[in-house]
């Protein structure tokens, strides 16, 4: 089936991207900087501490061994240890990869009502004073940084209107509602600001539908209002929309490091700024080949789906 | 049959003078926009009423004042001359960041998408992998990469800047110098046998610029954000420089006592963004294009 | 109009449309009527406003266009004054529409009987979706396979024609009155454009429903309209019969472009002038918006605005002179060639040339196997419809694309199979004009610096030589020197094509690859440009590869005449012979389709068989469309290659004595085309 075969194609397509990534980040990370020892250590390190630790990290053998060793280690789960605790790199990782998906699926609630109805609203009162105003909402909201909105609206909800939580410290402990009540500020900014972005992309996607030969045959065929958008302009306006969602998923991934940091939400994205700013190799490498993963993995889910619905490409 | 000869059509007056009155008001405004932020860049520092790290301006932590507009840190600073001071850090590591991304990014690009063959399809890869990396992410690991002695650096940011953008852009360029080789014009040039640099330069270039100019100003458009980000993380330039992004994390913690010292410095940030991306908004609509605004 | 009353009914109807920052009129003070079961045939050029006025009979509405006054009434019911709920009963019910681009029209993720049997659900036809035996019918009406297997087919598993059948088929569903069709067959080929139309008529007929035809394409209407209206730059400038149009033509429109049809048969009749100049249309005057390029036009004609005068009963034209002018007589054309063409040298042969995508044994035969010689000087013309090889056959010749097998000699060399690897001398005496003026011209450089170019790179010209030569080629092709500061968005899409044609006469080439260059022009302009070209030829006594699909273009420009068909050479001769018997099945069915004014089709075609062409299977290439098919034998054994008289070959298992037999055309008689 020539379907399978491009699915294969493009799963074959993005391995091949991974492994790419893995060889840019083993190389900026540990190839460029020199003597990564010094850099662990600092300064001020004696030799010895850099020799112990040369050695401790296998750092004296030549580069494509340490680079296929390090690559072997991710293929079969071994993340090493990290410099910092001394605990293996999973057990660090679990937990906060567990409550950055959390929090990425609430922000994706969030997400879907906030871009859908205003699009919707665009599209059908185009060119409209409501058209206009929401326009310019969008355009503001967009062009305010991720750490300012999240900035504002932790002031706002926080000292203005004291309903939630100025830290989102959780851990095994916290209820579910303790978890909601964290989670509901980072999930909310960054909702917006995926929301804001796709807002702009619908709208323009389903005016362009809405403008299409046969929306307009079906306008003419004298079928309704209603029927047109919901059975001929919607379902033909989602695919590109899928599109953004795989890109909102990538921005995802970046923005979380921003909005965890903000309202110090244990997660994925503020465990790579702390291993960045404390030099933990291991921990840092792990977290970008994940974060890399999950972008290419939504990429390559969209570009199947996209395939999946288009019945040109379903029945060639 | 004798056919006639024809004259060509009367030439408006000048091209580009109707093309002014046809702007839409979203360019317009924008250009305002950016003409303020530019002008307070340049000249910002003449008459701003403080320096930016000086101290002892008033009570620290003291909220807006006719004096003060954006309040006094907690250090005794004039928040609004720092903010004006800043002014000129952000726009230039924006634009040179920006621009030099968009140079290398437009030239392999180009080259890649006209010539195809193994070396387009080996720059597709090295492309895909780095646009696989969340840009700031890859900031961040480039700034790490760079050693302690170079952080704070301004040119490392502008450099970081750069190698974010560029793959980015040389894919558009890519897609552009494709779309643009398929056309029957450039197919003339090369059925009379001009050497692919002659093509490049006379065919695809001119008519590539458009797609590089509103990329430019997309890209632009985000590049404060950006290196705001960055500075607001602790990854980009070090204190007392007076970076909008820093300064946001530095007065953080006093929101709640003055918040309008963050409110400050976001609100300078937020009006340059959006006078930017109405500009790029504009400017595309000129070009006849359409332009997702946002980070991509 | 008096009489019974009338169906339709459309009074000074004039429509605005949104263009950069204002308004402009697409429609201006249109009026006309049709009477239940007529055939109106609304004819125009680009830009006219004829598609705009049939959206309006359907109260079309968008946010770029707005109503500026007059209405259009329906059983006297005012069609621009009501609500969206009372379009949509009326819609697909009362009034359907056939759209221009069926293949865009058609949703194309929904199966083609779901989008059938929802015209049919929304206006109560029918009570469920799954009711498949209430298209069977129309289905059968409209000549498209009834098994419940092709309803479950989605848009892009059909051709081009059984997409526009099923357009055909949505807009009868519910018996409709009125059938607004807006240019149903301008992307179809000329065979699949006449089985549409006499699909038309055979339904007109039997439903008596009333037809509103837009088109470009006057020869068109002859074949199926009761009364056709003119539009010019968004005015109804003539209404008459459709025999008083073609016969006496009134307005000096009209008379141009009647004269500017390509006319198949009959060269010898004088003709009237056809259109000169070009419509500008920042340039119109406030009256007649003829009057700049009218060969009458006086000073009152400029100044006041002319409006549509009853002549009598059925006729109204507007223009105040109509009593006095009569049409402008051609002047005779220039004689077709110096010396005849058999002793000339060959500039061209292609000899037993394939072109193969994919590997030898089973790609995609694109050209089979074909061979031909163009000689010094000569037209040779490359006929086929879409698929037959035409197009890949001069990519083959400029060397974009290498022949698997065979030879292309140039004056006797042998050309490299790509471009790269040719002389300089080779790539400049072969020079290729491409299809679309909007692509190949570099919209940001001058069209000076364009025509510049091939004298920089052949003949190292700078300076005013080369400024004095560009003024040449202008001249040549009748454009004055203030052509060479304009670009490319500035001009028509028939001066760019002038350009072009300029462009490649400047590199002195000895062979032009002209490839379907007069398709993507209006008519009007199509005749100018075919005058010069023979202007050229005459001048110049350049060779010329003309591809076309359009018969009547070639007979008025070819000296030798080849037809192809799913890549493979059917017939090749001198014009003359193959414009007459004995026909290939193949070329007889193309010229039977040709629609000529004033000539009905004597008799209904057979129904399609749509079958795509046998390539690289054994037999004939033709076989199983094959009106003329002798039996088993076409499919099984290559027919032999016969040669008749005057240079006349063709491939075909009947002989030369059996197709002469067979060959009716052209079929019947018919009245002169006006004078």
């Amino acid at each position: 089936m020539p379907i399978l075969r491009l699915v294969a194609g493009r799963i074959l397509l993005s391995v091949l991207t991974l492994l790419i990534v893995s060889l840019i980040v083993f190389a900026v990370l540990e190839v460029l900087p020199g003597d990564v020892a010094s850099r662990i250590l600092g300064r001020d390190a004696t030799p010895e501490a850099l020799e112990l630790l040369r050695i401790k990290l296998g750092l004296n053998d030549p580069a494509p061994v340490r680079y296929l060793h390090w690559l072997g280690g991710l293929l079969s789960g071994d993340f090493g240890q990290s410099l910092v605790s001394s605990r293996p790199v999973t057990d660090i990782l679990a937990p906060r990869i567990y409550n950055t998906v959390l929090l990425s699926l609430y922000a994706f609630l969030l997400y879907l009502p906030l871009t859908v109805i205003p699009a919707l609203i665009q599209a059908i009162r185009r060119d409209r004073p409501v058209d206009h105003g929401l326009s310019i909402v969008t355009l503001v909201l967009l062009s305010m940084p991720d750490f300012l909105l999240a900035t504002i609206l932790l002031f706002t909800f926080v000292v203005l209107v004291p309903i939630l939580p100025a830290i989102s410290l959780v851990d095994h402990s916290s209820s579910a509602l303790d978890y909601l009540r964290a989670m509901t500020l980072p999930a909310l900014t960054l909702a917006i600001v995926m929301a804001v972005y796709a807002v702009r992309m619908l709208r323009d996607n389903l005016i362009e539908v809405l403008d299409s030969d046969y929306v307009r045959m079906a306008e003419l065929k004298g079928l309704s209002a209603k029927r047109v958008l919901l059975r001929h302009a919607l379902p033909n306006a989602l695919v590109p929309t899928l599109n953004v969602t795989a890109l909102n998923l990538a921005y995802l991934v970046g923005g979380v490091v921003v909005v965890e940091k903000v309202f110090s939400y244990p997660g994925f994205g503020s465990l790579l700024v702390d291993s960045l700013q404390l030099r933990d190799l291991p921990v840092i490498e792990t977290t970008v080949m994940i974060a890399a993963l999950v972008y290419v993995g939504a990429n390559l889910i969209a570009d199947i789906a996209a395939v999946l619905l288009n019945p040109r490409l379903r029945t060639a | 049959m004798a056919i006639e000869q024809v004259s060509a059509p009367k030439q408006t007056s000048f091209r580009y003078r109707v093309l002014w009155r046809q702007t839409p008001q979203s360019f317009r405004i924008g250009l305002i926009v950016l003409l303020v932020h530019l002008i307070v860049a340049i000249t910002g520092p003449f008459w701003a009423p403080y320096g930016f790290s000086q101290m002892g301006t008033g009570i620290p932590l003291s909220g807006m004042s006719w004096t003060h507009p954006f309040g006094i840190d907690q250090l005794g600073r004039d928040v609004f001359s720092r903010v004006v001071h800043g002014s000129h850090i952000v726009i230039l590591l924006s634009l040179s960041g920006t621009a030099i991304g968009l140079l290398a990014g437009a030239v392999l690009g180009l080259l890649s998408g006209y010539l195809g063959g193994w070396f387009d399809n080996l720059l597709q890869r090295l492309l895909e992998a780095l646009i696989s990396i969340p840009f700031l992410v890859l900031a961040l690991i480039a700034i790490a990469s760079a050693g302690p002695e170079l952080s704070g650096n301004p040119i490392l940011v502008v450099l970081v800047v750069a190698l974010v953008y560029a793959p980015r852009i040389a894919r558009i360029a890519r897609a552009a110098a494709m779309d643009i080789a398929t056309r029957d014009f450039v197919t003339v040039a090369r059925l009379r046998g001009e050497s692919a640099w002659s093509v490049m330069r006379r065919e695809l270039l001119p008519n590539a610029t458009g797609v590089l100019l509103v990329e430019f100003a997309l890209r632009a458009g985000y590049a404060p954000v950006l290196v705001g980000s960055l500075g607001f993380l602790g990854f980009g330039l070090r204190p007392p420089t007076p970076e909008w992004g820093l300064m946001i994390s530095e007065n953080r913690a006093l929101i709640i006592i003055t918040p309008i010292t963050v409110l400050g410095p976001g609100l300078a940030l937020a009006s340059l963004v959006v006078g930017l991306n109405l500009f790029t908004e504009g400017l595309a609509r000129i070009l006849g294009r359409t332009v997702r605004l946002g980070n991509q | 109009m008096t009489g019974a009353q009338q169906l339709l009914e459309v009074r000074n109807l004039s429509v605005g449309y949104r263009q950069g920052g204002g308004w402009s009129r697409a429609v201006d003070d249109v009026s006309f009527s049709l009477r239940p079961g007529e055939v109106f045939g609304l004819v125009g050029e680009s830009g006219c406003g004829k598609s705009t006025v049939a959206l309006q009979l359907l109260g079309f509405r968008h946010v770029s266009m707005r109503l500026e006054h007059g209405d259009v009434r329906f059983k006297s019911q005012a069609l621009t004054s009501m609500s969206r709920r009372e379009l949509d009963e009326l819609r697909g019910d009362r009034i359907a529409f056939v759209p221009q681009n069926p293949t865009t029209a058609l949703n194309p993720g929904i199966r083609i009987g779901r989008q059938l049997t929802e015209t049919m659900l929304a206006h109560g036809r029918v009570k469920n979706a799954e009711d498949a035996g209430a298209i069977v019918g129309i289905l059968k009406l409209v000549g498209l396979p009834v098994d419940p297997g092709f309803q479950r087919r989605y848009p892009h598993q059909l051709s081009g024609g059984q997409q526009q059948r099923v357009c055909i088929a949505m807009a009868l569903a519910c018996d409709p009155d009125l059938l607004v069709l807006d240019e149903p067959t301008t992307g179809l080929d000329v065979t699949t454009q006449e089985q549409i139309i006499s699909l038309l008529s055979e339904l007109r007929v039997r439903i008596g429903v009333a037809m509103l035809y837009v088109t470009h394409d006057l020869a068109l209407l002859s074949q199926i309209a009761d009364r056709i209206g003119v539009m010019y730059a968004g005015r109804m400038v003539e209404i008459a019969p459709t025999d008083e149009i073609f016969l006496r033509p009134r307005h000096p429109y009209t008379q141009g472009l009647i004269a500017s049809i390509p006319v198949i048969e009959d060269l010898s009749m004088s003709r009237a002038r056809p259109l000169r100049g070009l419509l500008r249309r920042r340039e119109l005057p406030p009256g007649c918006p003829f009057a700049p390029r009218c060969d009458h036009a006086l000073e009152q004609c400029v100044a006041e605005r002319q409006e549509l005068e009853t002549i009598d009963d059925a006729r109204a034209v507007a223009c105040w002179r109509w009593r006095e002018i009569a049409p402008v007589p051609a002047e005779p054309a220039p004689p077709a060639g110096v010396g005849t063409l058999a002793a000339r040298a060959a500039v061209l042969s292609v000899d037993h040339v394939s072109v193969i995508y994919g590997p030898k044994s089973r790609g995609f035969r694109a050209v089979s196997d074909a061979s031909f010689e163009i000689k010094e000087g000569e037209v040779f013309a490359l006929v086929g419809e879409s698929g037959s090889g035409k197009s890949t056959l001069a990519r083959a010749i400029s060397g974009l694309t290498a022949p698997a097998t065979g030879a292309i000699m140039l004056r006797g060399e042998k050309l490299a199979d790509t471009v790269r690897h040719r002389s300089d001398q080779q790539r400049r005496l072969i020079q290729y004009i491409f299809q679309n003026p909007d692509a190949s011209l570099n919209p940001r450089a001058r069209i000076g610096e364009a025509i510049a170019r091939p004298l920089v790179h052949f003949f190292k010209m700078e300076g005013a030589a080369a400024r004095a030569k560009i003024a040449d080629a202008l001249g040549d092709v009748r454009l004055d020197g203030s052509y060479q500061e304009r670009f490319p968005d500035q001009l028509s899409g028939g001066e760019r094509q002038r350009v072009a044609i300029a462009r490649a006469l400047a590199a002195k080439p000895a062979l032009l690859l002209c490839d379907e260059i007069l398709s993507a022009l209006d008519v009007s302009v199509q005749a100018n440009i075919l005058t010069l070209l023979r202007q050229l030829k005459s001048e110049h006594g350049i060779a010329m590869l003309f591809i076309s699909h359009d018969l009547a273009v070639v007979r008025m420009l070819a000296d030798h005449v080849c037809v192809l068909y799913g890549g493979e050479v059917m017939e090749i001769g001198p014009r003359e012979q193959v414009f007459a018997p004995p026909f290939h099945p193949y070329t007889h069915s193309l010229l039977h389709a040709v629609p000529v004014p004033l000539q009905r089709p004597d008799k209904p075609s057979k129904a399609p068989k749509a079958t795509e062409p046998r390539r690289g299977e054994a037999g004939c290439v033709y076989a199983g469309r094959c009106p003329w098919q002798v039996g088993s034998i076409c499919e099984t054994e290559r027919p032999p290659w016969r040669e008749g008289e005057g240079g006349l070959g063709l491939r075909c298992h009947l002989t030369l004595d059996q197709l002469n037999a067979r060959a009716a055309w052209p079929p019947t008689t018919r009245e002169g085309i006006a004078v």
